[in-house]
């Protein structure tokens, strides 16, 4: 996946509104389903980081959308076999947007956003919050991972339990989860203050930016 | 010129971290200062370094500090850190998602530097403090040991007046440390002034122009390196473990059965050449054995005992503990027997009181638990490592000595077979080894036994009886500690022994 990663960042999120784009505007439910399929192919192929847990994500969100959707039509006088149609399609179009913003998310570091906004000569803000929003949520993804398997380590079996068990486990992680975002936050605001970031001074980059990001400075560059 | 003058500061419980504090480094001048975990480094440093109160407001503070003759009160926070930098004990306190790259970079992509000086920039710290290894890697997924000299790079990077480095041998090996010398020592004309804190006067003092000690935040006179080297009460006095070593080794004790077997494990990661990070490793550790484990960043500790831990994938191997193979275990059900205690405890921190972590530690539970025999066998683990008084605060809320006291207490109430200390920090004064050796003490007389990994070889000398070294993912020596110094193995890291012991404690 590795020239996936490399892709410029703006041509990724391009994609990936074009993707949102053509599900909202999608004819018919056979072709959101097909598009679905196309997203949800793209991430398996691709092997993006966590693939398995964004699938058990979609699958809850199509759950509850389809459910609450169907009730709301029902309750307007729909029948369930007119309704059914509808809430599926609108199910597919936000499954086919957020697997195209999982995927871009899964596939940009922070380094590779700061990198392709800063050759764009966005202004530091934009650079910031675009790096951060995109880059945030793989940061916390691992948090969450590691903070089970500090639990794991020191003894707490959340592995072999029942299903609803493990779900509550999962939600009682949110608490040192919390604890760390904060901790990040603080770290990135110390890290942007102690090494120069400056509202009003357009930011430069070491990397070569066009189509792609260069994702590491080559070796007789190094030994000059 | 970094002029600190009655420098004073507190913070809310504790109204006297620092008191009256004067100190000079002059251009062309390192200072290194010493002291126990709490005795204020950190803060002094971060005084120093312009984050108090800059960036964090203390309770209390007076007196003043100057950079060439400014008040850094009349500095303006981009100038001030353009001219100074600071790399944490807590290296992660700065750190985010980056590449080593990036990181190196940011302070030079910030100020607008042009892309050619950058990569140059970049190119000569790498190669300076050789880090080409890890380029293109993401920080946080560095070990400790190269997470730490990637900061130290991109503390450079912009070539600050001042460079303020706290602890910053932690984690390191002794060829990394030497290395980190030997820059600094290059690297004088560029970054003239040079504050540190640490805890190894030993490795530092070539790079050393005074020492300083400090104790319950007063500073001794800074007094030249070499004189500072040849005493030992005046460190004794501070609390500081001093540089002529004092520690006499640990008498063996008698083995029991075999509690930990690991035979041919080989990892499911591999590095970036495509080898297994752990290769045929095989060891074993007896009921009441101290066993140090040695390598140099990378060589795969890590994952060897994440991999005894089952949190990360093996391809082949066995790992039995208490004579059952335990192929099928959870990680769960093998923390059970094998406790562990991270360098940074915060890793593995995740309920909402200190006591609470013990009771976790017992039960395996984090669940509410009011049952007063466990209640009490938590407070008293909590009172031999002196936590009684944090019993109801937020473990995140405690220092680093504390959060590894902690530690230390949540093991124990593991009631684990084997205990692995992932390089046990708090053993670097005089208040820590003491406590290290009361765990170790009551470990070895319930028939159980530890695995110390640490970089620090005098301490492997003094409490191991039997060391491992790991190089490149295979277990190269096993065998007495005191013929680890002279072998083949250890010759091939190109680390000096341990110094020898000149008094008995």
């Amino acid at each position: 996946m590795t020239w996936l990663n490399n892709v410029n960042f703006f041509i990724k999120v391009f994609v990936a509104f074009a993707i949102m784009g053509v599900a909202w505007l999608a004819p018919n439910l056979p072709m959101s389903l097909l598009l679905v399929v196309v997203v949800i192919g793209i991430l398996a192929v691709a092997r993006v980081p966590g693939f398995r847990g964004y699938l058990k994500g979609a699958a809850l969100l199509a759950g509850l959308v389809i459910i609450s959707w169907c009730l709301n039509l029902m309750l307007q006088g729909m029948s369930w076999m007119d309704a059914l149609p509808i809430a599926t399609k609108m199910a597919c179009r936000l499954i086919a947007t957020t697997g195209a913003f999982y995927f871009v998310m899964e596939t940009s570091t922070p380094g590779s956003i700061l990198s392709a906004c800063s050759a764009a000569r966005l202004p530091p803000m934009v650079t910031l919050v675009l790096s951060l929003t995109f880059g945030i949520i793989p940061m916390l993804r691992e948090e969450f991972e590691r903070i089970g398997d500090a639990q794991r380590a020191r003894g707490m079996e959340i592995d072999q339990v029942p299903f609803f068990t493990r779900l509550r486990f999962a939600l009682a992680r949110g608490v040192p989860l919390l604890v760390q975002a904060i901790r990040m936050a603080h770290a990135i605001s110390l890290a942007l203050a102690i090494y120069g970031f400056d509202t009003r001074q357009k930011r430069t980059t070491w990397r070569n930016v066009g189509l792609s990001v260069e994702p590491l400075l080559p070796f007789q560059e190094k030994a000059k | 010129m970094l002029k600190i003058n009655e420098l004073t500061i507190g913070f809310g419980e504790k109204p006297s971290v620092l008191t009256g504090i004067s100190l000079d480094v002059a251009d062309g001048e390192s200072v290194l200062i010493c002291g126990a975990a709490g005795s204020g480094k950190t803060t002094l440093l971060s005084a120093a370094a312009g984050i108090i109160p800059h960036l964090i407001r203390p309770g209390t503070i007076s007196g003043q500090i100057e950079l060439n003759g400014t008040p850094f009160s009349a500095i303006g926070k981009k100038a001030l850190y353009a001219s100074v930098n600071i790399v944490f004990q807590n290296v992660e306190d700065q750190l985010w998602d980056l590449s080593v790259e990036d990181l190196i970079a940011f302070p030079l992509e910030n100020r607008g530097v042009q892309k050619s000086e950058i990569r140059q920039r970049i190119g000569e710290l790498l190669g300076q403090l050789q880090l080409d290894s890890l380029r293109g890697r993401r920080v946080l997924t560095l070990s400790g040991g190269e997470r730490r000299m990637a900061a130290i790079a991109a503390a450079m990077a912009a070539r600050p007046r001042l460079l303020v480095l706290d602890e910053p041998t932690t984690g390191l090996d002794p060829s990394a440390r030497s290395r980190l010398v030997e820059t600094l020592l290059e690297l004088r004309t560029e970054i003239p002034m040079l504050l540190v804190a640490d805890q190894d006067a030993v490795s530092l003092a070539p790079l050393a122009d005074r020492i300083g000690l400090l104790k319950d935040g007063r500073l001794s006179k800074p007094l030249s390196s070499a004189s500072m080297m040849r005493g030992s009460e005046s460190w004794l006095s501070a609390g500081v473990l001093p540089p002529t070593r004092m520690k006499k080794r640990r008498d063996a004790a008698a083995k029991g059965d075999t509690l930990i077997e690991v035979a041919k494990l080989k990892s499911s990661l591999t590095r970036s050449d495509g080898k297994h990070v752990l290769q045929d490793v095989s060891f074993q550790l007896q009921a009441g054995e101290i066993v140090g484990l040695i390598g140099r960043n990378g060589a795969g500790k890590t994952t060897l005992f994440q991999s005894v831990l089952g949190l990360s994938k093996v391809v082949d191997g066995v790992v039995n503990i208490d004579r059952v193979d335990a192929g099928n275990w959870t990680p769960a059900q093998r923390a059970r027997r094998v406790g562990y205690l991270p360098q940074n405890m915060r890793r593995i921190l995740f309920n909402l009181t200190v006591l609470d972590e013990v009771i976790f530690a017992a039960t395996g539970s984090t669940k509410p638990n009011r049952d007063a025999a466990v209640i009490d066998n938590a407070m008293l683990s909590l009172a031999k490592y002196g936590l009684a008084d944090h019993a109801g605060d937020n473990p995140f809320a405690l220092s680093s000595r504390a959060q590894a006291m902690l530690g230390l207490a949540c093991v124990e109430s593991t009631g684990c077979s084997l205990a692995i200390l992932d390089e046990p920090l708090l053993a670097r004064d005089i208040d820590g080894r003491r406590m290290l050796d009361i765990f170790l003490d009551d470990l070895v007389k319930q028939g159980r036994a530890a695995l110390i990994i640490s970089h620090d070889l005098e301490l492997i000398d003094d409490i191991a009886e039997r060391t491992l070294i790991l190089d490149e993912g295979r277990m190269v020596f096993d065998g007495e500690t005191s013929e680890v110094w002279t072998s083949d193995a250890f010759r091939k890291l190109g680390w000096m022994p341990p110094r020898p012991v000149l008094e008995h404690a």
